[in-house]
């Protein structure tokens, strides 16, 4: 198996739409979680969201801008950054070998709804004529393949909200194994389209509004957590295999060392500490760490009463007494819930605070949990952290678990 | 030019930012950049224009004159549809 480098990051975020400015707000707390301003607010039992500052005109031309749902604007654009990022010459390369892998959970549901909308709520018989172009979930990868026209595999991957960390992880496998030389891989998510928010909201997984601090309403491993906060965005990374990188003089963000994927098969959205523990310990397996070199973890860290304390207890399971050594990043109580583009979005925000030799903090643990008792970093970052190897985790109902273990750049 | 061909013009030229030199009856859609996709949707705006229900069949419409003559053959079919709807409801009437 070869290395793998990361070599361009690119994101959209409600943190900020470029990976500096999101690890900025990220590093200092600043969330990006608000009282959700929109014509169906009142309609919501708790209207939050982490809404991304995001025009799709000021990146698409309008015939091209009427193709693309939200959720392949956020695609195209995280992609885009990270390749300029990354100055890959396709020209130069086998297109054949060049790869697209993306995670999405909801696909355009902006589009979804909206064609329902027209139907059964205006009782219209006429549905825009791009419905199926820009509704259907393999559409952000494709636009990016056609961006670029990037002809080797172009693959979407729903596995809910581990979709992204597979994508990453199925792309690493390939270049790692010599199947092909450059993919671009993430995720991107745009779930906050009316429908998309009742049917989450009807699954009780969402937070209550903190009547005093909405932007502090998600509130991981929190005593006081009640649920998660939805929000959109992308985020797409470059890998190449380690040593092309070095030989173009390419700037290596970070290296993915490897990927372990397990799956709970108990129930569809009940946590299970085994398949969680599985995909940590294949993670270190996969990338031949020694549980004694995770020098951090970015956990899944929802904000739900199940999740953290199972996560919690699926780190000492993996981890042992030196689970309590281990600091432990939730960003999510900043970014909100991306869904199929959480474990991209966190990716890329750990191989920034490793670059950084620092660790985000878990912000708004107000009260702690006694079923949440290790490290979670709360409320203020840590510099000088020499944070060189990091486990980020991406757990998701329908019970795949996914791992990505990540090492800092030496280069 | 006809009323119809103007009109279908507006269109190419809000939704497409067309140049208006290039709007001919002969020139072709695909050399205007307007593809199979293209012409669904440039007709889902021509149902609201014009106020005509498109048949949901597949159809070739080449040149920018096509498009024009398909327009106007389903507005003149259908609006001598809806007065003969008008006549056979007034007959009808008690």
């Amino acid at each position: 198996m070869r290395r793998v480098a990361v070599t361009g990051m690119g994101m959209v975020t409600p943190l900020g739409n470029t990976g500096d400015g999101a690890y900025a707000c990220a590093r200092s707390g600043q969330s990006g979680i608000r009282r959700l301003e929109a014509s169906f607010s009142h309609r919501l039992a708790a209207p939050l969201a982490a809404c991304a500052r995001f025009d799709g005109a000021a990146h698409f031309e309008p015939p091209k801008l009427r193709m693309l749902d939200r959720v392949s604007q956020f695609a195209v654009v995280a992609a885009n950054q990270a390749i300029a990022q990354a100055g890959s010459n396709f020209d130069a390369m086998d297109r054949e070998r060049v790869g697209v892998f993306v995670g999405t959970a909801m696909g355009g549901s902006h589009t979804s709804d909206e064609g329902y909308k027209t139907l059964y709520g205006d009782g219209s018989d006429r549905i825009k004529p791009f419905t199926v172009l820009m509704g259907m979930h393999n559409a952000p990868a494709a636009w990016i393949g056609i961006e670029h026209a990037l002809r080797g595999p172009n693959l979407t991957y729903a596995t809910a909200c581990s979709s992204s960390a597979v994508a990453i992880g199925e792309a690493w496998l390939r270049v790692a194994a010599g199947a092909i030389d450059m993919a671009i891989a993430g995720g991107s998510e745009a779930p906050l389209s009316f429908g998309s928010l009742k049917a989450w909201e009807a699954l009780h997984t969402l937070a209550a509004i903190d009547a005093a601090q909405p932007s502090a309403s998600c509130k991981p491993f929190s005593k006081g957590r009640s649920g998660m906060v939805l929000g959109e965005g992308a985020a797409m990374l470059v890998l190449e295999a380690w040593e092309s990188a070095v030989d173009r003089g390419a700037c290596i963000q970070g290296e993915i060392l490897g990927y372990g994927l397990a799956t709970d098969a108990g129930h569809i959205t009940r946590p299970s500490v085994d398949g969680q523990a599985a995909a940590m310990r294949a993670a270190l397996r996969s990338a031949a760490l020694d549980a004694s070199e995770v020098d951090a973890i970015n956990a899944h860290g929802t904000g739900t009463l199940a999740n953290d304390a199972v996560e919690t207890a699926a780190i000492k399971a993996v981890f042992g007494k030196r689970a309590h050594a281990i600091p432990i990043s939730a960003t999510k109580a900043l970014h909100g819930h991306q869904l199929g583009a959480a474990g991209a979005l966190e990716c890329v925000l750990s191989l920034l605070a490793m670059q950084n030799a620092a660790v985000l903090p878990t912000m708004h643990l107000d009260v702690a949990d006694p079923d949440c008792d290790l490290d979670y970093v709360p409320n203020a970052g840590r510099e000088n952290a020499g944070v060189r190897t990091m486990l980020s985790n991406s757990f998701a109902f329908g019970g795949t678990n996914a791992v990505l273990a990540l090492r800092r750049s030496l280069a | 030019m006809t009323k119809t061909f103007d009109r279908l013009c507006a269109i190419l030229i809000k939704d497409y930012k067309l140049d208006a030199a290039l709007l001919t009856p002969d020139a072709p859609l695909d050399g205007l950049g307007i593809d199979s996709l293209g012409v669904a949707e440039l007709l889902f705006t021509v149902e609201d224009e014009f106020g005509i229900v498109l048949p949901p069949q597949p159809v070739q419409l080449p040149t920018l004159g096509d498009v024009v003559h398909y327009i106007d053959a389903l507005v003149a079919a259908q609006r001598d549809a809806a007065s003969a709807e008008t006549v056979n409801a007034s007959l009808t009437a008690p």
